[in-house]
């Protein structure tokens, strides 16, 4: 079998194959016009566009759709690929929703290791004060890197969640438009293959946020960097629209949207949020993009490029931050919300209780979904634009702490009563509620404008945000590989290890999240190669300390959870078809699931979570009668 | 219901003890700079009410949370818990009882924050001028333009800044106010220096490869020496 039968194989060469013709394009186009035939920028700029088209082309994305161009009809096949090996369609382009989950799930925990990698060198550096091994060029591009790459990662942690349990949660053949859902993935590989390559062609150095006027004057790293944003969110776009279209026309009969598992609203009201604001934060960087490129000045209050031409002048560099911020604070709940969503979805089956106020909890998703759009200026507290917009953004940001403050007395309620079991799925649960509480109740003293002062662009900020990534992500994300491990490999993990990473990783966050928010109330600025010795009477070493031992816990944790999963995932214990005794339709199917996941359309016979209701159902499938 | 009650009872008790644990904790983790500037005292003070209310709702969801757990856990019974669905009353006073606190923060931050940013009527202007990696000071009543910011002890200051290159952001932890500064547009900040000593000012926004180490020496003085240098710096202009 050769290489070239793998589609990422295929997809990799055309990307560089893309890149090379591009940049030929580019020099072609400048030679006809008269100027010199290289210039580095456009020659990067166009290369990586054509890279990104070369990836879609090559690994065959596109196919079906060029076929119907040319009016050549392309049946949907089922199944592994007929003259290949049956793993080879995890590595091609296949339209299954359960093998893109797989590949979403992939891909992501790839990004996660190389984001969390970098994470581990520059906390190497901060341990102690002084430069020791890192220079300030390289930080600078590690810390938007190490941002800008975990969002990746956790954009297609989400993605593989969705695409995976969706479909399957409300009993769906597959998702609405499978060539779409393909497409959503493989815009993602070439995405994140243009962030980490950016660091070779002189990173970028604004961080993950990337503010003009600093980038655009840095180097052509930028230019990739933006690029392959505008991959990962054309991927989200794309994606969300299939979701909602799923979630919306493919429920059987008598599901109505408050009988779906609480999952389903979750990713609804994020994919929500993906398909109309994602565009914001690729107009931000277009824009910055073709500022770099062709001189369009739009953030450029007064020829920042040195360069004396009626096309520099009069932009303005607070427009970028509306204009990203629009996206990227609602961004934040699309990281959260599954992850939040997860969170309710096992809490009833780990307590045997059903879920405490189910329309609560589904509307307060929709409601964090809404008031996120409204929030957006409080990145902006001190940015310099109009003073008296800083009242209405921080009344609509303490506002989100209502709908999030539901969610958690409703998993209380939950709880309350049950009878607790404590597989790790559910310690991790646990965790969750633990860190993310951390993550909002840090949140109201940064929207209210005189205590965000002196927080505002602190290391609180980093203890802020990453408590609530990890709560809101990291922690219900793992929960949900421990839960559904079994689901997709029909071999159960190793107990003793998961749990094992569930007391390394959790206590670790707790000391990680308090060092950095003690650091920076002390007075560190967050983005800093070097810090002040002397800060907070000299304990801030200490802490810098404490937080770099305990991202190294959380890593050796990660790393543990990886090999129990790979160690168990065809050898393990057979794990049977519903180990942990939930209703959820998919939980009535075998393990792992069949091409086509439900033998027959499903029958809606009650509600999701009524746990401890004598001889009820949530649903029938041709197949129930087992339990 | 009456085994809830005194559920409630115990839970109640532990929510103290925690909020007061939680507070004692963060009050030692969470050290502050030193308070320089009059408009530190309110901000500190709001600042202190919020790690009050972090360290109740923190006990509050914590303490119910592990109750439940140890008196609520499965001890090998297979069997399900209570068949509840749901409170709505109890939604509804989870929802609304928030209402009110944010209203509360929310006012009270509004008001503190037009009173520490209104003008006052004798401000002393100074400029401040952010440029990869360092700062520059300009005092237009002298026409001095320094590399060191002194100021006048109890003197209100209004900060004129602006950038040459990048985005930056002035900020003195002890002063705890912070602003950017925006090339092409002149951004304000007002502070009143109370405490004689010498500080750091330093940039707290991203503006490239030596950002970690843009700083400048800020000194205030008390009025005599205020006056003194100024004079120096007059003779220095005139020469």
């Amino acid at each position: 079998m050769s290489l070239f039968t793998l589609g990422i194989a295929r997809g990799l060469v055309g990307q560089v194959l893309g890149m090379i013709i591009g940049m030929l394009l580019t020099c072609g186009v400048r030679i006809l016009l008269g100027w010199e035939a290289w210039k580095a920028e456009p020659a990067w700029t166009v290369g990586a566009v054509c890279s990104i088209i070369g990836f879609l082309l090559a690994v065959g994305a596109l196919d079906d759709w060029l076929k119907w161009t040319k009016g050549v009809a392309t049946p949907m096949h089922h199944g592994p690929p007929i003259d290949k090996p049956a793993w080879t369609r995890y590595f091609s382009v296949d339209y299954n929703h359960k093998v893109i989950g797989i590949q979403y799930t992939v891909w992501g925990v790839f990004l996660l290791m190389v984001g969390g990698t970098v994470a581990m060198i520059f906390r190497t550096e901060l341990a102690r004060s002084g430069l020791q091994f890192l220079g300030l060029e390289l930080y600078n591009s590690f810390i938007g890197m190490h941002g800008f790459i975990m969002i990746g990662a956790i954009l297609l942690g989400v993605g593989g969640l969705a695409n995976y349990l969706t479909p399957l949660m409300i009993g769906a053949e597959d998702m609405a438009f499978p060539r779409l859902n393909a497409l959503g993935f493989w815009f993602n590989v070439p995405g994140s293959l243009l962030l980490i390559f950016s660091l070779f062609v002189g990173g970028w150095d604004a961080g993950w946020t990337a503010y003009p006027p600093l980038s655009a004057r840095g180097p052509i790293g930028y230019q990739l960097f933006f690029l392959g944003v505008f991959a990962i969110g054309l991927s989200s776009i794309v994606g969300s629209l299939n979701l909602l279209v799923t979630i919306l026309r493919m429920r059987p009969a008598g599901m109505s949207l408050f009988r779906m598992p609480i999952f389903c609203w979750a990713v609804f009201a994020t994919s929500l949020i993906q398909l109309t604001a994602t565009q914001l934060i690729g107009v931000s960087f277009l824009m910055v993009s073709v500022q770099r490129a062709i001189g369009m000045g739009f953030f450029d209050p007064r020829g920042m490029l040195g360069e004396v031409s009626p096309m520099v002048g009069g932009g303005d560099p607070i427009l970028f931050q509306h204009l990203f911020w629009f996206y990227s604070h609602p961004a934040v709940y699309i990281f959260v919300l599954p992850g939040l969503g997860v969170v309710s979805e096992l809490l009833p089956v780990f307590s045997r209780k059903p879920l405490f106020g189910y329309r609560w909890i589904a509307l307060s998703s929709m409601a964090i979904a809404i008031v996120g759009f409204i929030v957006w200026g409080h990145h902006m507290f001190v940015s310099g634009y109009n003073d008296i917009l800083r009242v209405p953004f921080m009344y609509a940001t303490l506002l989100v702490a209502i709908p999030t403050g539901v969610k958690f007395f409703s998993w209380l309620g939950t709880m309350w009563g049950g009878k607790i079991h404590f597989d790790t799925p559910m310690l991790f649960v646990l965790g969750a509620i633990s860190v993310f509480l951390i993550g909002g109740l840090s949140g109201p003293i940064l929207a209210t404008v005189p205590t965000d002062f002196p927080l505002h662009d602190s290391y609180f900020i980093v203890g802020h945000f990453h408590a609530t990534m990890f709560g809101g992500f990291v922690f219900p994300f793992f929960a949900a590989l421990y839960y559904w491990f079994p689901k997709v490999t029909g071999r159960m993990y190793n107990e003793t290890l998961g749990k094992i990473h569930f007391f390394i990783m959790t206590p670790a966050f707790w000391v990680q999240t308090l060092g950095q928010m003690g650091v920076g109330v002390m007075g560190m600025r967050r983005r800093i190669a070097d810090y002040d010795p002397t800060l907070g009477g000299g304990q801030v070493e200490n802490w810098q300390l404490a937080v770099t031992i305990a991202g190294f816990a959380i890593a050796f944790g990660v790393m543990l959870m990886l090999w129990n999963f790979f160690q168990n995932a065809e050898v393990g214990v057979a794990a049977g078809d519903n180990p942990w005794r939930s209703r959820s339709p998919e939980w009535q199917i075998p393990s792992p699931i069949p091409e086509h996941s439900f033998p027959a359309p499903l029958e809606v016979v009650g509600e999701p979570y009524d746990y401890g209701l004598a001889d009820s159902g949530y649903v029938t499938t041709a197949t129930t009668g087992d339990d | 219901m009456a085994n809830n009650r005194r559920h409630f009872i115990i839970a109640t008790l532990l929510i103290i003890v925690c909020t007061w644990l939680v507070y004692e904790v963060l009050d030692s983790v969470l050290v502050k700079p030193v308070a320089a500037v009059a408009e530190a005292g309110p901000i500190d003070e709001m600042f202190d009410q919020h790690i009050w209310l972090i360290a109740f709702l923190f006990a509050l969801v914590v303490v119910f949370m592990c109750y439940a757990l140890i008196v609520f856990r499965s001890r090998g019974d297979e069997g399900d818990g209570e068949h509840i669905h749901g409170n709505g009353t109890l939604e509804i006073v989870w929802t609304v009882v928030p209402c009110f606190i944010l209203i509360y923060f929310g006012w009270y931050a509004t008001t503190m924050l037009f009173d520490i940013t209104k003008e006052l009527p004798d401000e002393y202007v100074v400029s401040a001028e952010g440029r990869q990696w360092s700062w520059l000071f300009s005092y237009p009543d002298t026409g001095a333009v320094t590399e060191v910011l002194v100021l006048e002890v109890d003197k209100p200051v209004r900060m004129h800044l602006t950038s040459d290159d990048v985005l930056h952001n002035f900020w003195v932890p002890e002063f705890r106010v912070k602003q950017d500064t925006v090339p092409g547009k002149i951004t304000y900040l007002r502070f009143t220096p109370t405490v004689i000593g010498e500080y750091r000012l330093v940039c707290a926004e991203l503006c490239g490869r030596n950002h970690s180490g843009m700083e400048a020496v800020v000194r205030v003085v008390p009025s005599d020496e205020f006056k003194l240098w100024q004079s120096e710096q007059l003779a220095q202009l005139q020469e």
